[in-house]
């Protein structure tokens, strides 16, 4: 058959080549005897014969190669030689090949791995059954907190959650999910306490609204959700490894969640995470026993504490925005008809809190990824701009390579080698090359991508998140690789091969090197400039990014930090309650007054850099509440002796004291932003403020305290009050302990021994130094100004390289005129001057590139900077001058070589 | 070395083509009966006749084997495909309603 034929052909000149060259010439010879006989049989001698033969034969070799041609694939064979012939010229200069090879690699994997994380966090859906019909109900990067005090929209409670349930029509399901934090898990007996795991709250559907199944046992059902139902847990792969050893017999054993037994029925597959990107989930946990794993609290029956973010599968056919506004009256509609029953008045949410986000939620809930998008964006584009750099600097390599093969490409041209074939071939090289460069890259990438996660997201981010590169990735490496690859190789490929085939054939191609070299901006030139106008970009931005984290680590947050330690404790879970849990915050404060090193010790519920916060509505004496309703202000409970403790001036009035208790007048002490907001800067001592309830409580203003920055160091003060702890309702909550000492770290133990020794049930959740959790806030600028400094250097580093490679080159091209110069009588600082002079003249012009460059760019990164513009003069200043002293010192080297020539050489050398 | 133009390639083929079908044989033997059977009026070059019967090769319209000539040389032998041979008969059929169509422009009175 004809096709099987072409076929068997096709393969056989692929795969058999030499035999297929061979079979050629081989008939063409058996042509050429044939002739030769006919001219012998003709009378001619055999000498003439094969004279006459030959001359009417034409040229063997050109018949050849239009037969070859007629062969189909004459693409790939000439692929595979290119290749060949790249491979065997690369290993004859090994250095040069694993100089670019390695500059390649470290470029193309940093912008694969950069890219890796955006995709994992930002762009990767959830390994469900079809993501893309799942919509997320509530702000999707609220993933572990909860408030209380009012009913929200971008969380919902539990009864909330109920209603939606039951009354949307545009769900076939919608769970709803919930933190639990860290759950402590025992193997059994009721006396091992056991290990803390990262525990979920799950509804019963939401494992068959994700499309999720179990790989041992199952998942939950409607069922397992009920109250009063046997209690029973999901477990994760991972944590199937790492707690249980992978033991078979894991399904239907029994474990204890905060001594409280479950059942595990079901083990996820290994790919599995949840519904959250970001953080790993160990145990997921029915909803309905929420009260019996985090004891003490209920959070299932009241409509003000917001903790569940929902999500649900649209019907067939449903759309996303239909979902949206369906959503989007049914919750102001429960909201009415709850009113008066379970929402009070006290809690309604305020107008401009009714609006419902429904967002797709095929990527999943992430806390991460509102942090991490616009430093990974940043760092996407820096990383580009050092691959850039090493691009140029490996195109540079290349073009120098090319003027040393200048004869060899010119006989090539000469013997008949099509330009266009030449320049293919000189391609094929570069490519191979970036391709080489590009399969290290994953390599490095992957190293890359988990060091990067790890800073940025700790290690409970590194083992949620699978790196491994995916369809995704690996396009993304080729499509960089074979980019850059014609990038740096176009240029030198076009450049080598425009040669004049005469003068640099014959032998004193030197002189030649000199007119193919394009005169004054010679490409190479051009490359530098463009390296050094991105290395401008580069260093400015790092500068910008060293001076940002400085500012943040020198603000002034209106008290001492280094001498505040934090801790936090939960007495309810240990068991505390009525009279013991009232009095507990006193005793506790007194016995560490006792430890030596406290210079004192004052207790409060938000705590410092501890990320909770309360608010409520309140009506201030003297201020005119607007029309939509009673403000809504923070506030702290504090305990007595707070500001002196913590370090905050208290400019009018005084503080909370000891006698503030619960039979006294309740006092309240605001902070300068209050003052200003809502009494116009007044006096504020002895006005009354009340917050609403019910009940309502009244409070009588007796101090000014100065603005303290106790939860985020950008952006303004809010108004705050504080209130006394002993005179607050609202015990039984975990609460935070300031200590006042000079050497918070050092008393970390101390503190921590001092605990046990009181009351070992006591769980200490947290204890840090004040400095350590506000470093924590800042550990994304932390990294992107490592970063960028690194990056900075890189590319000033490659640049500099370029640039001494492109004036050594000029300087040894102009010897002889140097020589001349310095018969002449030029002097050594002359001369160095004149190579100092072409240095810097490329490096201003780089700069001079860059500067509109910078300053157009601005919009991108403000929004990170603190405590200085985009365009800030000095820091610009400074960078230019960082560059031009690397250009000077790149130039000392070839400057200083230019110097020492012996006129006398110079002179002979030709 | 531009192709060969059109009307030369495709008249080439089909005096390949038929020289085939009569016998197979190989590219010298090809060459030397067009040449004959013309009365040497038609006389294929080697820079011609051997990328044609390589392009028709790889067509699939002949095929090659290795052979022995009379004389015991070792030589590569085409024959006609039956895809070839109806190759072969369409390109007969062009050529004579090609050739009709010239002779009446040319014999126009």
């Amino acid at each position: 058959m004809r096709s099987a034929d072409i076929l068997r052909l096709r393969l056989r000149s692929l795969f058999q080549r030499s035999r297929v060259e061979a079979e050629l010439a081989a008939e063409l010879r058996f042509h050429l005897d044939q002739q030769i006989e006919e001219n012998i049989a003709s009378g001619m001698s055999p000498d003439e014969a094969r004279q006459a033969a030959l001359r009417a034969f034409g040229g063997v070799a050109q018949i050849q190669e239009r037969c070859r041609e007629m062969r189909g694939n004459r693409w790939i064979e000439q692929l595979l030689q290119d290749l060949g012939y790249a491979v065997r010229t690369f290993r004859r200069s090994p250095t040069f090949t694993l100089v670019a090879v390695l500059s390649l690699a470290l470029g193309i994997g940093a912008n694969t791995a950069i890219f890796s994380l955006i995709h994992a966090f930002l762009l990767r859906e959830l390994p469900v059954h079809d993501p893309g019909r799942l919509v997320a109900v509530g702000d999707p990067t609220r993933v572990g907190s909860l408030s209380t005090g009012n009913v929200r929209s971008d969380q919902m409670s539990y009864p909330m959650y109920e209603a939606i349930r039951d009354q949307n029509q545009v769900f076939s399901g919608i769970f709803a999910s919930g933190r639990a934090h860290r759950l402590m898990v025992g193997l059994g007996s009721p006396a091992d306490e056991g290990e803390s795991a990262r525990g979920r709250l799950v509804s019963g559907n939401y494992f068959s609204v994700l499309g999720a199944r179990a790989r041992l046992g199952r998942t939950f059902t409607a069922e397992d959700d009920r109250v009063g139902e046997a209690p029973v847990v999901v477990i994760s792969h991972d944590y199937w490894k790492r707690r249980f050893g992978q033991e078979p017999g894991i399904i239907g054993r029994t474990i204890t969640i905060s001594r409280n037994p479950f059942t595990v029925i079901g083990v996820m597959p290994g790919g599995f995470f949840g519904d959250i990107v970001g953080t790993a989930t160990d145990v997921w946990v029915p909803l309905s026993m929420q009260p019996q794993v985090i004891p003490g609290r209920n959070y299932l029956e009241r409509w003000d504490v917001s903790w569940l973010l929902l999500m649900g599968r649209l019907k067939p056919g449903v759309s996303i925005e239909q979902a949206r506004a369906e959503i989007n009256v049914l919750f102001p509609r429960i909201v009415k008809a709850e009113t008066g029953s379970g929402i009070t008045e006290a809690i309604l949410p305020g107008p401009d809190r009714m609006q419902v986000e429904v967002t797709p939620g095929g990527t999943g809930f992430s806390y991460l990824r509102r942090e991490l998008s616009q430093p990974l964006f940043i760092l996407m584009a820096m990383v580009a701009l050092v691959l850039a750099v090493a691009c140029a600097n490996v195109a540079n390599l290349l073009l120098e390579r090319s003027m040393t093969r200048q004869k060899e490409i010119a006989v090539r041209l000469a013997l008949g080698a099509g330009r266009e074939r030449l320049i293919r071939q000189l391609l094929t090289e570069s490519l191979l090359l970036s391709v080489l460069g590009g399969l290290l890259g994953l390599l490095v990438a992957f190293w890359a991508g988990r060091a990067l996660l790890r800073l940025f997201g700790g290690t409970s981010a590194v083992a949620a998140i699978d790196l491994w590169p995916d369809l995704a990735i690996l396009a993304f490496t080729a499509s960089v690789a074979v980019l850059t690859g014609i990038l740096f190789g176009v240029a030198p490929a076009l450049r080598a091969t425009r040669v004049e085939l005469a003068p640099t054939l014959k032998e004193n191609a030197r002189s030649v090197v000199g007119a193919g070299s394009g005169g004054r901006w010679s490409l190479g030139k051009l490359l530098v400039v463009a390296q050094f106008t991105l290395s401008l970009l580069l260093v400015m931005g790092a500068g910008l990014f060293v001076r940002t984290l400085r500012n943040l680590e020198r603000l002034d947050l209106g008290y001492p930090r280094e001498s505040l330690l934090l801790m936090n404790v939960d007495p309810v879970a240990a068991g505390y309650e009525g009279e013991r849990l009232e009095s507990f915050p006193r005793n506790l404060t007194e016995h560490l007054r006792t430890v030596p090193g406290v210079e004192a010790v004052t207790f409060s519920d938000n705590g410092i850099f501890s990320g909770t916060e309360s608010g409520t509505s309140v009506r201030i004496e003297g201020f005119q509440s607007p029309p939509e309703g009673d403000p809504s202000v923070n506030y702290d409970v504090v305990g007595a002796g707070y500001f002196a403790t913590v370090g905050i001036s208290i400019l009018r009035g005084r503080d909370i004291g000891v006698h503030d208790g619960p039979g006294a007048p309740g006092v309240a002490v605001v902070n300068e932003s209050m003052v200003a907001q809502y009494f116009a800067g007044g006096n504020p001592i002895g006005k009354r403020l009340v917050t609403i309830g019910p009940p309502d409580v009244e409070y009588e203003i007796v101090g000014v305290a100065r603005n303290a920055r106790d939860h985020d160091l950008r952006g303004p003060i809010p108004p705050r009050f504080y209130v006394s702890f002993l005179q607050s309702r609202d015990l039984g909550t975990d609460f935070n302990v300031e200590i006042r000492t000079a050497q918070p770290a050092a008393m970390v133990e101390t503190i921590r021994t001092v605990m046990k020794a009181y009351d070992p049930r006591l769980s200490v959740r947290e204890l840090d130094p004040l400095t350590t959790l506000i470093d924590e806030t800042i550990v994304n600028e932390r990294i992107i100004a490592r970063l960028a400094v690194v990056f900075g250097l890189l590319a000033l580093l490659l640049a500099a390289i370029g640039l001494y490679g492109v004036i050594s080159y000029t300087i040894a091209r102009r010897t002889n005129e140097i020589g001349i110069r310095m018969a002449l009588g030029a002097r050594r600082p002359a001369v160095l001057w004149m190579v100092l002079r072409e240095t810097l003249l490329l490096a201003l012009a780089g700069i001079a590139l860059g500067v509109p460059a910078v300053l157009g760019s601005t919009h991108a990164v403000s929004s990170r900077l603190f405590g200085l513009s985009a365009k800030d003069p000095a820091t610009l200043a400074l960078a230019i001058g960082i560059l031009i002293l690397v250009a000077l010192c790149a130039g000392l080297i070839p400057g200083s070589r230019a110097t020492r020539v012996d006129p006398v050489q110079a002179l002979r050398y030709e | 070395m531009g192709k060969p133009n059109d009307l030369v390639q495709g008249t080439l083929d089909l005096l390949i083509l038929k020289t085939i079908s009569l016998e197979p044989t190989h590219g010298w033997a090809i060459a030397k009966r067009i040449q004959q059977v013309s009365e040497d009026v038609l006389r294929v070059q080697q820079g011609s006749l051997y990328p044609a019967l390589h392009r028709l090769e790889q067509q699939g319209w002949i095929k090659a084997h290795w052979g022995e000539t009379e004389t015991g040389r070792a030589a590569k032998v085409y024959s006609l495909t039956r895809a070839g041979r109806s190759q072969l008969e369409k390109e007969l059929a062009n050529w004579d309603r090609l050739s009709q169509a010239i002779n009446l422009i040319a014999r126009m009175a």
